[in-house]
């Protein structure tokens, strides 16, 4: 059993490592994007009343596609289509940051609502601008209450990046699926790789629980799991 | 191609419904997975639910662990182990070949993915019931079988609802990935017609199209049912 570990895994710790490299760099640059995008698509839904209906079409279409037939379409529509992405990173990522971007939408909107009335009507006696009131009142507050949440959807970035590798993303999976194709020997490698992502999701849903706990207990959030 | 051209060819319906035969019976493996998986989901999530209020620490540690581990594993890591590791491993145990038909695989890990979330359901699901009612059963000489019984399980399933259905949705969103262990479903079909047609553009675009609708209108009659059972007082 150790021969097997030390052949199919240890020796190939440098394969296996960039593949985790790339994961990290793939899910980082997905979340990045999925936060940006899913904030303007959030405050075009509640405070572009023109664009109100398309921002609902794009939420709702992001949230309701399997990941896998988002990252298939992105993967062969798009170059076509729209011109980018030119590489399969580039559409992993992108595919990753559609699917999260709807959820954080919804994430952000609820946030958002949940802001005490009072709150922008006092900012707006003050005399604050919109924008100045988006900044120093509301943002800060749903940062506060949207912490917790936004680090669980990057552990379910990383349990979706799994799926990366259907269209050749060098990732952890592709690498370690690669290695069972060569060696015809699962068992050592699929097991650690599985243990691997495990421990990476649940330190990162630990680490988001933690921190709702310190905001609820520092500022008196109530803080919805 | 311009990109107009390729927009206009995106959208062409005419490839995706000429094999639409085909592209139904691979959705109708999506249902059955579904159908199978969502039934096991249910089952094993309600043992490990209440398996996680048992008063018995070893119990109560060992189906918490079991739902934080399953809860925190991607689907396709489960489904890719289960599908090359656990034969070998159960042959090498009862010293036989074993061998999984994919669709086995496929309900087992979904069913196993998603038990970890319906645990959590069912938990607070029985938490939410109101602590004076199961004094109330005990002081009528109700046996603990029969308080959960007669009086947890009907009003924590009702709790539960609106959230198992989400739940439900989820997991039928994860059916797709069944076409990466060769289980003929949409997605494998869908993939297998675009090589032979050499067609991209429409297949993978109606695909999208028709997964999303069909999710869209699913959660649409969740959260309706879901308000009604909420007037009716029932969640």
């Amino acid at each position: 059993m150790l021969d097997n570990l030390q052949r199919n895994v240890l020796s190939n710790l440098d394969l296996l490592l960039t593949g985790l490299l790339t994961t990290i760099q793939v899910c980082t640059q997905a979340f990045l994007l999925a936060t940006v995008v899913g904030l303007a698509a959030c405050l075009i839904r509640l405070y572009v009343p023109a664009l109100k209906y398309a921002a609902i079409a794009y939420i709702e279409f992001c949230r309701s596609t399997p990941m896998v037939v988002q990252l298939l379409w992105v993967n062969y529509v798009w170059p076509e289509v729209f011109g980018f992405p030119g590489t399969v990173i580039g559409a992993g990522v992108i595919a990753l940051a559609l699917q999260s971007s709807g959820y954080l939408a919804e994430t952000f909107r609820s946030g958002i609502e949940a802001i005490n009335k009072g709150h922008r009507e006092a900012a707006m006696a003050l005399g604050l601008s919109p924008a100045r009131t988006m900044r120093r009142i509301v943002l800060p507050q749903v940062v506060l209450e949207m912490a917790p949440s936004l680090i669980n959807q990057l552990a379910v970035v990383l349990k979706s990046s799994t799926l990366v590798s259907v269209i050749a993303v060098p990732d952890l999976m592709f690498q370690a699926l690669r290695l069972v194709d060569r060696s015809l020997e699962p068992i050592e490698i699929l097991s650690s790789v599985a243990i691997l992502y495990i421990a990476v999701i649940t330190s990162v849903s630990l680490i988001s629980k933690l921190i709702s706990d310190h905001f609820r207990d520092k500022y008196g959030l109530s803080i919805k799991q | 191609m311009t990109t107009l051209q390729a927009l206009g060819e995106a959208l062409n319906p005419d490839l995706f419904w000429e094999y639409r035969n085909v592209l139904l019976s691979g959705f109708s493996y999506n249902l059955l997975i579904f159908a199978l998986s969502a039934v096991g989901a249910t089952v094993i999530g309600m043992l490990i639910g209440i398996a996680r209020l048992s008063s018995n620490w070893a119990v109560r540690a060992t189906a918490t662990s079991y739902a934080e581990i399953f809860r925190n594993t991607p689907e396709y890591v489960l489904l890719v182990w289960a599908y090359y590791v656990l034969p070998i491993i159960i042959g090498r145990i009862t010293g036989t070949n074993v061998r999984f038909d994919p669709i086995t695989v496929a309900v087992a890990s979904l069913a196993v993915a998603y038990s970890g979330y319906f645990s959590e359901t069912f938990r607070a699901g029985i938490l939410a019931v109101p602590k004076a009612n199961i004094e109330a059963g005990m002081s009528v000489g109700m046996s603990g079988w029969m308080i959960l019984r007669r009086l947890v399980i009907p009003q924590a399933v009702r709790r539960m609802l609106p959230e198992s259905l989400n739940q439900y949705i989820s997991l039928f969103k994860s059916t797709s990935i069944v076409s990466l262990i060769a289980i003929e479903d949409l997605m494998y079909r869908v993939s297998m017609i675009t090589m032979e047609e050499s067609r991209p553009l429409p297949l993978y675009t109606w695909a999208a199209i028709v997964f999303c609708t069909a999710i869209v209108l699913l959660t649409q009659v969740a959260d309706r049912l879901s308000a009604r059972w909420r007037r009716a007082g029932l969640a």
